[in-house]
Parts: C-alpha cells; sequence; structure tokens
C-alpha cells in the first residue's frame, strides 16, 4: 500500500535507539476497555505489539450451562455490553432453530427495527470514543446526544436502556407501546441529518486526514485469513454482509446498500460505519412502514409463556406458567450454530442441547475477539499515535473479547 | 440459503456503494482546510446553540422514566382488605437468573391472617446489589405481588443495606420517581 506511513527496521532514522517495552493499559482511555498492550517502541515506531486479554472475563458460557434456556437470555446480552440486541438475537434465533419454532411476523420486525437501532447505537458509541481519541471532543458530546435517543426509544418499548431482555425464544416479550412508532419514525428520519453533521465536522477536517488517511492499513487477502468480518473487512473492500448472504428475519425483504472502502485504511473504516449508520435509519423506516399486525410472539405453550390475562380464568395456562418458569422447557439433543451480522462482524452462537433444560454448551463467537487479531498488523511499523487510532477504529469491545 | 462470499449469485444479489475517499492530507489543500475546514466544522457547531441545551440538572432535576420503566421492586397489598398478595410460591425466586431472591414460606393462622391464600411469605429478601433488573420476577408471579417501580436511586455506603426486606418493599417509597407523560 503506497499511502501507508512505515519505516522498516532497517530504514530507521536512528538505528541507536534502543527497543523499549511499554504498557498501554490495562487502564488506559485509548484502549476503550480493559485492554492491555505490551508495545516495543523504537522511538515513536511500533515493532511489536502484544495484546493481553482477559482482564474482564466474567465466564457467562460457563454460567450459561447452569440456567435454563429462559434465564440464558439476560446473562448473554450482558457479554458484549453494547450490542445487547445482537446477542440475545443470536442465542434465541439458534434455540428456535433448535426446536424448530417459527416466529410470528410482527416479532420478526420488530426484532429487526431493534437490531438496527443497536447497529446505529453501537456505531455512535464507536464514532463518539473515537473520534475523542483523535481529539475531536465536541463528536462525543454529539453521538452521545442522539445515543440518548435511542437508549430512550429502548427504555419505551423495553423498560431498561441497557441490557433488556426485550426478544425472547418466540418472538419479543412484549409490544410496543403506543406512542413509540411515531418516535422511533422521528428519529429514523432526524438520524441522516445528524450524520451529514458529524461529516460536516470531520470528513475534511485536516487533523482527522492526516490521521486516518493512510494508517493502519491491512490488505483484504490478509483480513480474510484471520478471519476479520464486519466493517473492517468491508472497509477493505470486501462486500461482505451476512444480512445478505444469509436468511434470516426480514432482512431478504428490504432495500439497503453495502457501503464498502477501496483502501482499507481507517479513513474508510470510518467512512463504511458512518454510511451503515445511514443504511439502518432507512431499514428502520422500511420495517415501520411495512409492521404488520398480529401477534408478538408465537403460540406454543410448551415453549412460550401464556399471555397473563389467562393466569387467573385457565388452569392449564397456569399450570403451564408454573412449569416453564420453574423448569423450563427441554429440548431435544442436538447442535446448532446461528450466526448474524453484529455491528463488529459475525456474531454467532452455538448452542448444543443434551436434552434437559438447561443448555449443555453456549459459546459465542464474537466479532471483537476475532478482529483483535488483526490489531498486530495494523499498527506494526507505525508510529505510536496512529497505533492508537488504529485501536479505536478496529472498535473492540472487551466485554465480548473476554467473555 | 446462503451464498459462498465470491460466488457471482452472492455479488448479484447486492448493492455496493463505494465510500467516498475524501481529500489527500497535507500540502496547499491541506493548509487552507486547517483554516477553512475548521471555520466550517464551527459553523456547525454554532448551528447547533438554537437547538437549546438537551441537559438536565440531575440532583435538582429528576430524569422522568417510562411507565414500562423497571427499577426498584415492589410489594403489594391487596387495597380492600389489607393482605398481603404474596402467597409465598417462591416462583420469583425460580425465575430469578442471578439468584438474588429468599423467600420463605408459613401457613397463615385462621384470625391473623398476613396474606389472601393459604401460605405467606415469613420471610422475602431481595438482594439488590445482586439484581440485574430484568423483570423475571414480575414476569413470574402469578399475582401481581411483586412489580418493578420507578425508583432508580439505590446507592447506599453499605452493602448490608442493600438486602431489602419485607417491609421495605411493602412500603411505599418517600420520594416518587416523574413519569414521562404521553407525548414525551
Amino acid at each position: 500500500m503506497t499511502e501507508q506511513i512505515a519505516v522498516p527496521f532497517e530504514q530507521a532514522p536512528d538505528r541507536d535507539t534502543e527497543i523499549m517495552t511499554v504498557n498501554v493499559g490495562p487502564h488506559h482511555p485509548a484502549t476503550h476497555g480493559v485492554l492491555r498492550l505490551v508495545v516495543d517502541l523504537e522511538g515513536e515506531l511500533v515493532r511489536e505489539v502484544r495484546p493481553v486479554i482477559g482482564y474482564v472475563h466474567t465466564g457467562i458460557e460457563k454460567s450459561c450451562e447452569d440456567k435454563s434456556y429462559w434465564k440464558v437470555i439476560p446473562f448473554v446480552e450482558r457479554m458484549d455490553y453494547v450490542s445487547y440486541f445482537f446477542q440475545m438475537e443470536a442465542f434465541c434465533g439458534a434455540v428456535e432453530r433448535l426446536i424448530d419454532l417459527e416466529i410470528p411476523p410482527r416479532a420478526k420486525y420488530l426484532r429487526t427495527i431493534f437490531l438496527e437501532l443497536n447497529r446505529i447505537h453501537s456505531h455512535l458509541v464507536w464514532l463518539g470514543t473515537t473520534a475523542l481519541d483523535l481529539g475531536a471532543i465536541s463528536m462525543l458530546w454529539y453521538c452521545f446526544r442522539e445515543r440518548d435517543k435511542i437508549l430512550d426509544l429502548f427504555e419505551m418499548a423495553t423498560g431498561q436502556r441497557m441490557h433488556t431482555r426485550y426478544f425472547q425464544v418466540g418472538g419479543v416479550i412484549e409490544d410496543i407501546p403506543v406512542g413509540f412508532e411515531a418516535k422511533c419514525r422521528k428519529f429514523a428520519e432526524e438520524m441522516p441529518i445528524r450524520v451529514g453533521q458529524y461529516e460536516d465536522l470531520l470528513d475534511r477536517n485536516e487533523v482527522f486526514l492526516q490521521r486516518t488517511k493512510g494508517t493502519g492499513v491491512v490488505s483484504r487477502e490478509r483480513l480474510l485469513e484471520l478471519g476479520v468480518t464486519g466493517p473492517l473487512l468491508r472497509a477493505a473492500g470486501d462486500p461482505w454482509d451476512l444480512r445478505k448472504a444469509f436468511d434470516y428475519l426480514v432482512y431478504p425483504e428490504l432495500d439497503f446498500k453495502i457501503p464498502v472502502g477501496t483502501v482499507g485504511d481507517n479513513y474508510d473504516r470510518y467512512r463504511v460505519r458512518v454510511a451503515e449508520m445511514v443504511e439502518s435509519a432507512s431499514i428502520v423506516r422500511q420495517c415501520l412502514d411495512a409492521l404488520p399486525e398480529g401477534p408478538y410472539i408465537a403460540d406454543d405453550r410448551k415453549y412460550v409463556l401464556p399471555p397473563r390475562s389467562e393466569l387467573s380464568t385457565s388452569m392449564e395456562s397456569l399450570i403451564h406458567h408454573f412449569k416453564l418458569v420453574t423448569e423450563g422447557y427441554r429440548v431435544a439433543p442436538g447442535e446448532v450454530y446461528y450466526s448474524i451480522e453484529g455491528p463488529r462482524g459475525e456474531l454467532g452462537c452455538f448452542v448444543l442441547a443434551d436434552g434437559s433444560a438447561k443448555p449443555a454448551r453456549v459459546h459465542f463467537r464474537d466479532p471483537s475477539f476475532v478482529n483483535l487479531q488483526s490489531f498486530r498488523d495494523m499498527a506494526v511499523d507505525g508510529y505510536v499515535a496512529d497505533m492508537i487510532a488504529s485501536l479505536g477504529m478496529l472498535d473492540p469491545i472487551l466485554g465480548g473479547v473476554d467473555r | 440459503m446462503s451464498f459462498d462470499p465470491k460466488s457471482a449469485s452472492y455479488l448479484d444479489s447486492i448493492e455496493v456503494v463505494e465510500v467516498q475517499r475524501g481529500p489527500k492530507p497535507g500540502g496547499v489543500g491541506g493548509a487552507y482546510r486547517a483554516f477553512g475546514e475548521t471555520l466550517r466544522g464551527l459553523k456547525t457547531t454554532m448551528a447547533r446553540l438554537i437547538e437549546g441545551p438537551m441537559t438536565i440538572e440531575y440532583p435538582e432535576e429528576k430524569t422522568p422514566v417510562y411507565p414500562r420503566f423497571r427499577g426498584r421492586h415492589k410489594l403489594h397489598k391487596f387495597e380492600d382488605t389489607g393482605l398481603e398478595k404474596c402467597v409465598g410460591c417462591s416462583l420469583c425466586a425460580a425465575a430469578c437468573p442471578a439468584d438474588c431472591i429468599r423467600v420463605v414460606a408459613a401457613e397463615n393462622i385462621p384470625g391473623d391472617r398476613v396474606s389472601a391464600g393459604e401460605r405467606y411469605a415469613a420471610v422475602y429478601e431481595i438482594n439488590l446489589s445482586r439484581c440485574i433488573f430484568c423483570g423475571y420476577c414480575e414476569i413470574a408471579c402469578p399475582f401481581d405481588a411483586i412489580t418493578m417501580g420507578h425508583d432508580y436511586e439505590m446507592a447506599d455506603y453499605d452493602r448490608r443495606d442493600l438486602i431489602f426486606t419485607k417491609e421495605m418493599l411493602l412500603a411505599e417509597p418517600v420520594e416518587r420517581t416523574p413519569l414521562k407523560s404521553e407525548g414525551e
């Protein structure tokens, strides 16, 4: 890549400089979480990077083996704490495929709306914090202003701003309240204008251009070798998007474009994610337009809690309710891997059932973890300041990396 | 339905848009942008002044919550008889993913009834330092005895004070959290 600022070891201007090993993190604002980077520096040049992970290991995957299926849902959404709806969809979708449960169309649309709102939310957190690392402080306020509106929408519909446990196996736990559609539509129409304002501030800003253009370049082939997916891969020019490639929820019926970059540097990564926010807002609008009436959760008493109104009238419903809450439903032995396009790439969930009411194994393929492996390729032989820019543009969420 | 990443059928089914690259940094253009683009950015920032502040003065003014907001739990009594709705069935404890609810049930004595059912909760404790506010207890309760209230100010100096007993959960909260009105 001609644009990359890289100085090979032999041609370094001052060969007498000693190699110095520096710890960046684990508690460092620029590492976006508790990530420790052991960096070998030769002056200002990075010669080697060793990311050390595990500081927020929570053992959630192991805890899931001890919980019945519906109790796993609030657990898994706490792994990658910025994209909780995606984790719920990955887990619920996997279990639905295991027990062969079809979810009603309204639930599919509602799930898509919340997933795309969550994608915008996740990208806003990334844009705000990364621009802050690069010195653009007002971006943080603007991004968190819009993020707060999304969190308000989540609170209105689900009762909680984060970790909502809104998706359940079979659909969503309750219907959206009156007034949600109008509020959500207003937000989706406002969002492209807001994105235009971010672009006004950053797109042609000289400091931002100097910091991002030509830094952290990794070729598409190398990214594919490392298993990197999501906006990082798309910024390198590969239009791979699971929303188009796999058939899940209502994505086949929606009309959206896939933004791709050309060079694969930090500037392309920024542009791709910002363009994705506009596409997501358009998806939300399309889903609101096409939102069908009907049930919001499947009507299968074996797996889904009976409606609350029936508890006081029907003894059978009460028995189902007690059975589902205390023991949960049993899932026939089998295993499934279900992957969706998260905001950071392919988010997959593997569930192994052994016939009991608890999963025998729950494993997540978290995109942050896989993408972090490409960090060495981005940072080595560049400047230490570019390493910070690359790490921000990589967008790792350490809760997801360590799980 | 699934695709091979490089297959023609996948590439035909998608609409790809290449993002713009923006100007090359440095040079004469860079010198101009250091002033011109910074001023243009300032114009964007200044134009936001008319939108007014988005923040509220928190401790003086509380953030209103939506009706579905899940805050601190409440236990309920029947309004007419004054009897507790909870019958000590422990379904909430069974549903809790964080295992933070402890219920010990006891038989009602005729003449000195505590709850409307045969049994009542002699001990009902919620460890709020473990609670994840998922609201599964509220969903599980068949008698609407426990609901999630709207209070979110629960910080305390001692962990022991965060174990809420039945009396604390039954009592009316001193200060009410404002609710958002319909149009907000």
